[in-house]
Formats: C-alpha cells, sequence, structure tokens
C-alpha cells in the first residue's frame, strides 16, 4: 500500500445537512471575536432583520384584523336570529354560547403553555448565550414545545410503588382545574371577556389559592421525603404570598372603585396632558410600589425562581413533581405556566391600562394586541428573574414576606388613601 | 415513607431520615450524606464516601512512573495539571530529575490556567446549588476558551496529561501565546460580571453568609486546605509557603477570609482567579523573554522508563481545591512500591458532619458547594 | 431603621445591576457551536482515536510496553527466510520484522498518547491520534479494532450481526484533515 492511500479520504460529511460545515481550528466560536462587532455578523444582522420583520408583520395582521369583540357580536347576533327562527330556545343557545366561550378559555392555557415554553427556552439559551430548540419546526425550533408534548404523551406513566395512589392521581387534577377556571373573568382585550363579573379580582384570588391544595396533595402522596419538604414549604409559601399580592391590588381597587377586571382596565384609558396615559404604573410612588409588590408576589405564587423552593432542584430534586412522570407531570407544567400567563394579564390590567395604546397615536392597533404585548413584556420579566437570580432560602423567604413585602404594601394601602383624598 | 434504609434506630417520632445522595443533582457526583432532619434543619449529617473508589494507590504500584501518570488525570478531574504537577514533583525528587526553568514557567502557566479552569467549574456549580442556573453557563464559556487553549497545548481537553517527568509533553505550539493573552485580557473584566451577577446578588449573600462558619482553629484542626482553609483566615498556600516550579519568582497575593462563612470561602476563589490571571501574564511575559531557551522543555535524558533509586519522596502543590500531595516509595525498580496521595477534597469533605448540624437543607447545599470537593478525588 | 432603608435600596440596585448583565448578553451573539450541523475540527495536536498504519509498524512493541492500560497487542510475523548468500554478491539485507496482526481496544484506551511518543518509526509514526473523535460502538466487541497487512486506516472490528470481522465504514467523520504525526 502506498503513501496516499493511507491518508484519510475525504469522505462526504455524514452531517450533510443545508448549512452544516466544519469548523476549523482558525474559526472556533470565541466570545473575544465574536462580541467585539456583533453587527458584522452576518448571521446577527439576519436574526435582527428576522425579528424586526416578525413585529411589524405581526402588527400589520393585528392593524389589519381590528378588535375582535366588535367583529364577533354581529356574529353571534346573526346565529341567535338564526337558531331562534328555527324555535331554538333562548335558554340553550346561551348554553351552548357559554360552552363555546369555554372551549377558549380552555385552549388559553394550553396554546400559553405552547408558546411560553418555547420562549423561556429561547430566552434563557440567549441569556446564556446558546442557541436553545434549534431544529423542530422551521424556524429556530418553533415547534419544539409540540413534540416535546408528544413525547410527554407517549411517556409510561409511573407511580411509586408507596404512593397513595388516588391522591397521586387527583393532584395534578386539582392544580389544573382552578389553572383554567380562573381565566373565566380575565379579559384578553375589549370586550374578549368568558364572564364579566363584578368581583372578578376576588374571585381570581380566590381560585387560584386552590391550586396549593393540588400541590400539597402531589408531595404527600408521592411517598417521596423530597416530594413531603417541597408540597409543605409550597404550602407556607403560597399561603404567605397570597397576602400581599392580594393587598398590592387594594390601592388599584380603591382608585378604580370596583372589582371588575374589565372594568379596572378601562378605567385607565385617556392620557394625562395628552401624552402620559394614565395607568395605574404611573400614579406617583403608590402605583410604582404596588406594581413592584405584585410583581415579586406573583413570581413567588407561580412558584418561579427566585421564589422556587418548592421544586427547589438543587436541593430537593424536584421537589413536589418529583415522582411524576408522563402527561400528569406536564399538567403540573401546563398550569405553572397558565398561572404565569394568569399574573401576566392581571398585572396588564391592573397597572399597564389594559388594552390601551402606550401613546395617543398609537391606538390603531386593536386592544387585543396591545393587551397581548404587554404580557408578552411582563412574561419576559418573569423569564428574565427566573434565569438571573439564585433562589431563597426558604426561612428568608417568609422573612421576606412577612417583613417587607407585607409591611410595605399595607402602607401602601395608606398611601392610596391619601393619594385618592389628594386627587379628590 | 414506610420503609428507612439505613435510618437510624434512635430516630424521633418528629425527624426524618434523608439519604442526600449517591444520586442528587448537587452532591458533585457520588457522595451520600445522611441526613436526619427535624423537617427543614439538620440534626445530623454523615457523609459518607467511597462511591468512585478505583484503587488508584494501588494501580500506582502496577505502573511504571510514565504510566502512573495517566492516573493522576482521573483523580481531580477538574484540575488535571496539579494533579500531573504533584505527581511529576515527588517523582522528581525521587528519580532525580531537575526539569529546566522553561519547562517549569510552562508548568505554572498550565497550572495557573487549570486553576481558573478549576474554580469556574466551582463558580458555576456554587451558582447552581443557589439555584442561578446562568452563571453556570457563563463559567463554563470562559472555561471552554481554556479547554481550546489546552486542547491546543497538549491535546487533551479535559484530562491533559501534560506536565512530565522532566519536564512538559510538548513545547507552546506556534500562535499560542497570543490566544492565551487574547483569552486573559477577555477573561479579565468578565470576573467584573460575575461579582454583579452572583457576589453582589442580595439572595446569594442571604444564603451564603453566616452560613457553614469554620473558625480558623477548627479550620487547621480538621486539616482542611486550598482557599477552604484560607476563607477561614488562615493564610497558608503552599505556592507561598514552600515555593515549588518559580513560583518564588513569581509575584501574587494569596486571598484570605475573614469569617469562614460560605461567602468568604466563594469569594477566596473568585480573587484567586484574579490572581491566577496575574500569574498567567508573568510567566507569558518571562517566556516570551530570551532568557529561556526555546526548544527546552525537557530534561535531558529521562527515559520512558526508568528506575528510580530506592527511597521516599514527598512532593506537594497547592491544587485548585488545596494541598495535594504525593508520597512516593521506590524499592529501586520501575514501579513505585507505594504510591499515596494526600487528596484535599477527602480532607476537606470530613469537616461536613461537623458544620452540617443545625443548618437547613438548603444550607448543606450550600456548605457543600462551597468545599468545593471532585468525588474522584474523595474517593480516588 | 436607616440601615433597614439603606440595605433595601443597596438589595434592589444590586438586583438591577445583575439584571442588567443578563440583559447585556441576551443581545449578544450565542458562542454554541450547532453541533450536527457544525462540526469542530480540532488542533492538530488533539487526541482522538488512535490509528494505525501497518505498512510503517516495525513490531516493536514500543506501544505495548508504553500503554497504561494495556489495550494495545501485536503479534509480529515470521521473518522472511534470507536466501542463501550468493557467491560474488552483496548479501541481502536481513527483512525487517513485520507486523502479523495488531489490536487496540478502544475500551480500554486512555487516549493519553503515551503509545503515539513511543512509537520509533520515521519519518511518520505507525501509531497516532486522529482527529477523529466521534466513535461511536454498540457493543464491546466493536470496540476491538484489528489490523492486518492491507488493511485500511480503521482496521477492522467484529459487528454483532454475524460475529464477522468487518471493515469500519460508518465511524469515522472528522476526516477531512488528515493530520499524520
Amino acid at each position: 500500500m502506498t503513501e496516499e492511500t493511507i491518508q484519510p479520504k475525504v469522505l462526504e460529511p455524514v452531517f450533510n445537512h443545508a448549512n452544516g460545515r466544519l469548523l476549523m481550528p482558525e474559526t472556533r466560536y470565541w466570545p473575544t471575536d465574536m462580541w467585539k462587532s456583533p453587527w458584522s455578523l452576518p448571521t446577527y444582522r439576519r436574526g435582527a432583520a428576522v425579528l424586526a420583520g416578525l413585529i411589524l408583520g405581526i402588527a400589520g395582521v393585528a392593524w389589519f384584523i381590528g378588535e375582535i369583540g366588535p367583529r364577533l357580536a354581529p356574529i353571534y347576533s346573526l346565529a341567535e336570529q338564526f337558531a331562534l327562527s328555527y324555535g331554538v330556545p333562548a335558554f340553550w343557545i346561551a348554553v351552548v354560547w357559554t360552552f363555546i366561550k369555554g372551549v377558549f378559555v380552555l385552549l388559553a392555557p394550553a396554546l400559553n403553555a405552547l408558546f411560553a415554553v418555547w420562549w423561556e427556552r429561547k430566552i434563557s439559551a440567549h441569556i446564556q448565550s446558546r442557541m436553545g430548540p434549534m431544529y423542530v419546526g422551521w424556524w429556530h425550533g418553533a415547534l419544539q414545545t409540540l413534540a416535546d408534548g408528544i413525547k410527554l404523551f407517549l411517556k409510561e406513566d409511573i407511580v411509586p410503588e408507596c404512593a397513595d395512589k388516588v391522591v397521586h392521581w387527583l393532584a395534578p387534577v386539582v392544580v389544573l382545574i382552578p389553572a383554567i377556571l380562573v381565566f373565566a373573568p380575565v379579559p384578553f382585550g375589549k370586550d374578549l371577556i368568558y364572564a364579566n363579573i363584578d368581583i372578578g379580582t376576588v374571585y381570581v384570588f380566590a381560585v387560584g389559592g386552590v391550586s396549593v391544595m393540588g400541590i400539597i396533595m402531589a408531595g404527600w402522596s408521592s411517598g417521596n421525603k423530597f416530594s413531603l419538604l417541597g408540597g409543605l414549604r409550597s404550602a407556607a409559601q403560597l399561603v404567605s404570598y397570597e397576602l400581599p399580592r392580594t393587598f398590592a391590588v387594594l390601592p388599584v381597587i380603591m382608585l378604580a372603585g370596583t372589582l371588575n377586571i374589565a372594568e379596572i382596565a378601562g378605567f385607565q384609558a385617556g392620557y394625562w396632558g395628552g401624552i402620559v396615559p394614565r395607568w395605574f404604573i404611573f400614579y406617583p410612588v403608590v402605583g410604582q410600589v404596588a406594581f413592584i409588590v405584585f410583581l415579586i408576589a406573583s413570581v413567588a405564587e407561580t412558584n418561579r425562581v427566585p421564589f422556587d423552593i418548592p421544586e427547589a432542584e438543587s436541593e430537593l430534586v424536584a421537589g413536589f413533581n418529583t415522582e411524576y412522570s408522563g402527561m400528569k407531570f406536564a399538567l403540573f407544567f401546563l398550569s405553572e405556566f397558565a398561572y404565569v400567563l394568569l399574573s401576566c394579564l392581571l398585572m396588564a390590567s391592573f397597572f399597564f391600562g389594559g388594552g390601551a395604546a402606550p401613546l395617543p397615536f398609537l391606538d390603531f392597533l386593536p386592544s387585543w394586541a396591545w393587551f397581548l404585548s404587554k404580557t408578552l413584556i411582563l412574561m419576559f420579566c418573569f423569564l428574565w428573574f427566573r434565569w438571573t437570580f439564585p433562589r431563597f432560602r426558604v426561612d428568608r423567604l417568609m422573612d421576606f414576606n412577612w417583613k417587607f413585602l407585607l409591611p410595605v404594601s399595607l402602607i401602601n394601602i395608606a398611601a392610596g388613601g391619601i393619594l385618592i383624598w389628594l386627587l379628590s | 415513607m414506610t420503609k428507612h434504609a439505613h435510618a437510624p434506630a434512635d430516630l424521633k417520632a418528629d425527624q426524618m431520615f434523608i439519604n442526600f445522595g449517591p444520586q442528587h443533582p448537587s452532591t458533585h457526583g457520588v457522595l451520600r450524606i445522611a441526613l436526619t432532619v427535624e423537617g427543614e434543619v439538620v440534626m445530623k449529617g454523615d457523609p459518607d464516601v467511597g462511591f468512585l473508589h478505583r484503587g488508584m494507590e494501588k494501580l500506582f504500584e502496577a505502573r511504571t512512573y510514565s504510566q502512573g501518570l495517566i492516573l493522576t488525570d482521573r483523580l481531580d478531574y477538574i484540575s488535571a495539571t496539579h494533579n500531573n504537577l504533584g505527581y511529576c514533583l515527588a517523582v522528581e525528587k525521587l528519580a532525580g530529575i531537575q526539569a529546566p526553568l522553561r519547562a517549569q514557567y510552562i508548568r505554572v502557566l498550565a497550572a495557573e490556567l487549570n486553576r481558573i479552569a478549576s474554580h469556574l467549574v466551582f463558580f458555576g456549580t456554587f451558582g447552581v446549588d443557589m439555584g442561578a442556573f446562568t452563571p453556570f453557563l457563563y463559567a463554563f464559556r470562559e472555561r471552554e476558551m481554556i479547554m481550546d487553549l489546552f486542547e491546543m497545548l497538549c491535546g487533551g481537553r479535559l484530562l491533559h496529561s501534560y506536565v512530565r517527568v522532566g519536564g512538559v509533553a510538548a513545547d507552546l505550539p506556534a500562535g499560542w501565546t497570543e490566544k492565551c493573552r487574547e483569552f486573559l485580557t477577555f477573561f479579565k473584566p468578565m470576573l467584573k460580571d460575575y461579582d454583579t451577577l452572583l457576589s453582589g446578588n442580595p439572595i446569594f449573600r442571604s444564603r451564603t453568609e453566616g452560613v457553614g462558619i469554620i473558625g480558623a482553629d477548627r479550620a487547621v484542626s480538621w486539616g482542611l486546605s486550598g482557599p477552604t482553609l484560607r476563607g477561614s483566615g488562615v493564610s497558608y498556600d503552599v505556592r507561598k509557603a514552600e515555593p515549588y516550579c518559580v513560583y518564588d519568582k513569581l509575584n501574587f497575593t494569596v486571598p484570605v477570609g475573614k469569617n469562614g462563612d460560605c461567602l468568604d470561602r466563594y469569594y477566596c476563589r473568585m480573587k484567586e482567579m484574579e490572581q491566577s490571571v496575574e500569574i498567567a501574564f508573568q510567566c507569558l511575559d518571562a517566556l516570551a523573554g530570551a532568557e529561556l531557551n526555546p526548544g527546552e522543555f525537557m530534561a535531558k535524558g529521562v527515559p520512558k522508563m526508568f528506575k528510580a533509586p530506592a527511597g521516599q519522596a514527598y512532593a506537594h502543590v497547592e491544587a485548585s481545591r488545596g494541598d495535594l500531595g504525593f508520597f512516593a516509595v521506590s524499592d529501586g525498580g520501575f514501579n513505585p512500591y507505594r504510591m499515596h496521595v494526600r487528596g484535599p477534597s477527602f480532607i476537606n469533605v470530613a469537616i461536613l458532619q461537623e458544620i452540617l448540624v443545625g443548618c437547613k437543607i438548603a444550607d448543606v447545599v450550600a456548605i457543600l458547594g462551597s468545599l468545593d470537593i471532585v468525588l474522584g478525588e474523595v474517593d480516588r | 431603621m436607616k440601615n433597614y432603608i439603606a440595605f433595601v435600596f443597596d438589595a434592589s440596585w444590586n438586583t438591577l445591576k445583575g439584571l442588567w448583565v443578563t440583559l447585556k448578553v441576551l443581545f449578544l451573539p450565542s458562542i454554541t457551536v450547532q453541533y450536527p450541523t457544525e462540526k469542530i475540527v480540532p488542533y492538530a495536536r488533539f487526541r482522538g482515536m488512535l490509528a494505525y498504519d501497518a505498512e510503517a509498524c516495525i513490531a516493536c512493541g514500543m506501544c505495548v510496553r508504553a500503554c497504561p492500560s494495556k489495550c494495545i497487542a501485536l503479534a509480529k510475523a515470521a521473518p522472511a527466510p534470507v536466501s542463501a548468500p550468493v557467491e560474488g554478491q552483496p548479501a541481502a539485507p536481513a527483512a525487517k520484522p513485520k507486523i502479523e496482526w495488531y489490536t487496540i481496544d478502544y475500551g480500554r484506551c486512555n487516549f493519553c498518547g503515551l503509545c503515539e511518543e513511543s512509537c520509533p518509526t520515521k519519518p511518520k509514526k505507525a501509531l497516532w491520534h486522529s482527529l477523529d473523535y466521534e466513535a461511536i460502538f454498540s457493543t464491546r466487541a466493536e470496540m476491538v479494532r484489528r489490523w492486518k497487512r492491507g488493511d485500511d486506516l480503521w482496521g477492522t472490528a467484529r459487528k454483532t450481526a454475524d460475529g464477522q470481522l468487518a471493515p469500519i465504514t460508518d465511524q469515522i467523520h472528522i476526516q477531512s484533515v488528515p493530520v499524520r504525526k
């Protein structure tokens, strides 16, 4: 054999992907090169252009569609007329209509999870100089969550030997059902609301509080000591943080004079001096403090970092859902993201004017678009916190709540009273 | 919850026995801590080691001196160069070999780069233990550059086998010095970012300040070493106390903590990274100088297999985790008669049983993380 | 009280600074290598899968002695019979002892490079670490590679399907950069 045949043959690369390539030693990705002038990288420029195009495109679509609520009203009345002409009792029309709306409310957490999981993964990846999912779906792993969902559906459901089988089975259900029910009185835009009830705020906090039962059940029934600790931690945490969270909203309710979430959002329409929106976040001191307390308490309520002590990956393995697998685990996940969405929607309604445009000349976009974008920006804050902060210790967490958040929110209620007196 | 594997017999009714590891996300390997907890408070904690035991010290006896070097990589696999260096110093002392000056500078440079890499792993995993995941990725991003440098230098990314008996395996390749300088200048300001991200974070401070306090007396009496000891305010560093290689010619300080809590141990390592950058710059400057003979990276006439004269030798180095010692005994043959390793992690982990008592479960993770043990070295 | 307020402000300020660090990195380009589509070609000294050249090998056995984990085995070929010296002509040089077979057990290989360093053949080494880092084995039997005269760079290994020795075709990926030391 001669020398030439000994040399490795240059075969066709196995990874013959459309843009597959070998990185030669000179082209290692070193941040020293890449971060000096990111705009000189073609991929970076392309990514920025695609993002800008996406935002503009979605805004254009939103402008084209316009307000959904008023558009649906004639369709509903048409269908109602049609059904009435065939002699269907009005009661049954109302029932069917409620069910149809209910399906949409049911879809909200599911679709939200599909998007939010992908978004969280992308945001976390880019915060950590990674790329995140890149393969499933046509663009930057857009369908990764769907693939994960299918995987979770197909996975074996493992119930531990020493688990309390019934409670173990029931726990994800108890967590998820309130997480869906809670969306009933929450507006998604102008007239886009399932049940426009007057005690909306109270309803949301009351129903949302039920989920903690499911978490305790999950922790207790798993037959795992780490799960038990996680469940107990979450009981203490969620009950404590309910208080500042509710108290933070009180000034807003006092100012708006109503518990109806849609009306609170509607109260904030208009602009001071034609430029500063009359959102509660811009009410001096009271608004900002209320918002920050509500934001922190919401992060704690949704069990996310820095308040994720019930899950506490590095201490309790996975906390209350250690022993859950397959779809049961996915239900916990779904409810977590549903609560994140809920918190963001509530914050958008309470503090950011709901569907009101931030500047007067921007109101050509429909209210649901503003609602969604505010929700997304707030959701970004949740992700941002999660990927920046370490976790509280369980006793410091309680200290933080009882010694800082609660007094501050109580003082803030008084300050809200003073503000109302000043404004009147 | 009904069955307690290995639960102590004197468990009270309101106490719970938890097997913390060996399968646990934050035991940094396969350490088992048998915890007795009362709610969240730890009543008793016993570290249980040996799950990764490979009989290293016995394996040395069946290898020649140059083959044994390969085993040392696997002791503390995060900082392989320090292990190589300690072993080689012991064997060189035993066989009476003197490494050339240039090789000694290269050794120090490689060791300091490896110290940065090792402390970056500590920084990252400590962040993960605290629940902050992002510092982990940042640390590994920078560590990846060091790994690239090592790959260029010796071909191995994690297990280097770069330091050899009598010198180093190969001279610095062309273009390496520039790359190294590029990395060091990039890395120095990154340390500030790390401080902002983790050290300055109030949540992080509340979790580490005053947690797992080891007083200076206790640290000395337990035989701790490295940043774990220096965090307690004892300024003992082998590089200063018994300078090996060329550390006596280099200008650096040894950061020392005050209270001996997790924060001090953590911050000692962060400060050490800064010092390591300085040392690396000094080494690069010295290597660029003309007085070091360029091609001379290996002592002349060191065969692949050699007989060491009968006798014994002990050499220790300041590894990333502490005072790493190698004690070699020769009976005049090709293989060491006995090789003993003083692994700093093994000695540092012993104090766990004393400082875990009374802390929270979350603190167990913090204290364990701040000791920065590598189970490959603990179990050997 | 003053301390308390000072602490609150200090903590908030440090928290915001931390948030700024992560936000900064969010808008910087990612540095990860998208592995299956982008593959790093290692530096020249990289210690990848061992490659062996039966033609250059002189069957001296230095690598067998150097290996700390005893993963190399070889057998010398019987030296070719030296023809009887013919009157008036210089004696034919004795044939070099060559290799009969040579195996490497990748399951035991440390990738330390001692065998490569000890290989005495010049100008090219008979045994060297290639740049290939994508070795995939599904059975232990496959990990043992065997070379004979005439085998190519990667030799043959026992496949699971029929238990026969078959040439390696599907495991060598980083190969557009031949580094022969």
